[in-house]
């Protein structure tokens, strides 16, 4: 049985574990993906996340429709694997013109950037959540040489395209907005849902490699400083 | 075929029901933030549940219309009036071509909705046609914008049988979910004997409350999803209630969520107006939901 608690009038909460673990995300993933296939109209939304799943749900629907949704989460005994998962490769310029955290990371870490760049674009990373901004995939985890917390005051405006760092988490900004992350550098792909289709590019269980390019490429491709 | 802006006013947008099935992706469910206001405006009309219409918050508003139809105007009271004559609100309109519509004072409330028969058909983003600027999904209404939408002659003409007091309620009530359990009994007496006041930092995604903070030691968890009115509890230790363009998952703890019809009056309310917190038990909070949605037809 997991621990499953309201959330609203229409939607509750399950929780799968209190802390962190790679292992329990494939299984949070394949369960939303088999409760929004047997329960198409009575589910509304399914919002998977590190160690939970947020269901709302169809209030016209008996309570008999409830008890079957509950019983089909605490009966999934589980796939431990990712189906379909695929490998993401994103061309970042780490250039302390667009990674405006970059030198001060670089200064605390005492370490080069040929350093910096080597770790943080040498590890493939999970998707462990989608949110915060559409299309916006948490990323882990990042080598410890390379973690910073949070700033204390976010920034207002974040460029699009923007690589960021914060504690074991990385990420992209796929659209201009606010944030409190450590920008360290850029990417020239457009990851925003201007193109609709980028709605599909990141789920959760892909892996993403960041690929280091200079400047000169980044320019060519059309990135903006 | 359509209405024309002649000024967008302080700020209008095109709101539907709002989107539903892309969370999972980040995009929030947007939609018209009083839906009390939306839904009786489209129901005034005999539209569908889901029809789009216009948001506007505070005055300054003017639509002319290029064709004869028929129209209702709900939420808050901008005074609204056509060709600069004072007109009723919650109550379907015949209008005709070359008429002005203007919202052109705030009396009551922040975001007021026109409705036309048939619905505005603009462009429809992942399923819905609302607008979310936070999420760069469509834009805010500017001058001459074409809202496109049919041409009628007839429909029998209806009055709002209920219409909000929007000044008169004071309390929210608030269901015990997600971290509730957590808090202790004094941070709950602190939370629900007080009066909270309404900030200055209020928009479609939360509205934020000021008054004597809930005294908190580690508040920041792992991110989980957010329903539609959570209230969350911030480092201040104070709440921040979550609208319709609110980020779909966060790490905050929240101490419960609000009924989702008692915020279409939070929506109304403005900076330093009064509100506390009253429990309600979630099985009548959705018997209540689930006349509401009967009597509109609202199938999800």
């Amino acid at each position: 049985m997991y621990k499953i608690i309201p959330a609203g009038e229409n939607s509750i909460l399950v929780s799968f574990s209190e802390k962190i673990n790679s292992k329990f995300l494939p299984f949070i993933k394949n369960l939303s993906l088999k409760l929004e296939k047997k329960f198409p109209k009575f589910i509304i939304e399914i919002i998977p996340s590190y160690t939970t799943l947020h269901i709302t749900y169809n209030l016209e629907y008996t309570e008999k429709k409830y008890k079957i949704l509950i019983e089909e989460i605490n009966k999934y005994k589980g796939n431990n694997k990712f189906s379909n998962s695929k490998l993401i490769k994103i061309p970042v310029y780490y250039g302390l013109d667009v990674g405006l955290d970059l030198e001060k990371i670089l200064e605390e870490k005492k370490i080069t950037l040929e350093n910096f760049i080597k770790t943080h674009s040498s590890k493939e990373y999970l998707v462990y959540a989608i949110g915060f901004s559409p299309c916006f995939a948490f990323l882990g985890t990042i080598d410890k040489k390379i973690q910073k917390s949070r700033l204390k005051t976010p920034r207002i405006k974040i460029p699009a395209g923007s690589v960021a760092l914060a504690e074991e988490q990385t990420a992209v900004y796929p659209l201009e907005s606010s944030g409190g992350w450590n920008i360290v550098g850029k990417t020239f792909l457009d990851l925003s849902i201007k193109n609709p289709e980028n709605i599909n590019k990141f789920n959760i269980g892909d892996k993403v490699k960041f690929e280091p390019i200079d400047k000169e490429t980044f320019i060519q491709n059309g990135g903006r400083l | 075929m359509s209405f024309q802006i002649i000024n967008p006013g302080f700020s209008s947008s095109i709101q539907d029901y709002g989107r539903t099935g892309y969370k999972k992706h980040g995009l929030s469910q947007s939609g018209a933030m009083d839906e009390i206001a939306y839904c009786e405006a489209n129901s005034l009309l005999d539209n569908k549940f889901d029809d789009a219409v216009v948001e506007t918050v505070f005055e300054g508003l003017q639509i002319i219309s290029k064709i004869d139809t028929f129209i209702s105007v709900t939420g808050a009271n901008l005074d609204f009036r056509i060709n600069n004559k004072k007109m009723p609100m919650w109550e379907s309109i015949k209008v005709f071509k070359d008429d002005i519509l203007s919202w052109n004072k705030t009396i009551e409330g922040n975001y007021s909705y026109l409705a036309v028969k048939g619905g505005f058909k603009t462009d429809i983003f992942f399923g819905s046609r609302s607008i979310n600027i936070r999420e760069n999904i469509g834009k805010k209404l500017k001058k001459k914008d074409i809202l496109k939408c049919k041409s009628y002659k007839d429909l029998k003409l209806k009055k709002s049988k209920n219409i909000p007091k929007y000044n008169k309620k004071k309390s929210l009530r608030i269901l015990p979910t997600y971290q509730f359990r957590r808090f202790n009994l004094e941070q709950k007496k602190r939370f629900f004997n007080q009066f909270y006041k309404i900030t200055n930092l209020n928009n479609r995604t939360g509205y934020r409350l000021k008054g004597r903070p809930i005294i908190i030691k580690k508040n920041e968890m792992i991110s989980e999803g957010i329903s539609y009115g959570s209230v969350q509890i911030s480092n201040d230790g104070l709440p921040i209630i979550l609208m319709k363009d609110a980020p779909t998952i966060g790490g905050y703890p929240k101490i419960g969520t609000v009924f989702s019809l008692d915020l279409s009056f939070l929506s109304q309310k403005k900076e330093n107006e009064k509100i506390h917190f009253e429990p309600m038990e979630i099985e009548q909070a959705q018997l209540k939901r689930q006349i509401f949605n009967r009597h509109f037809e609202i199938n999800l």
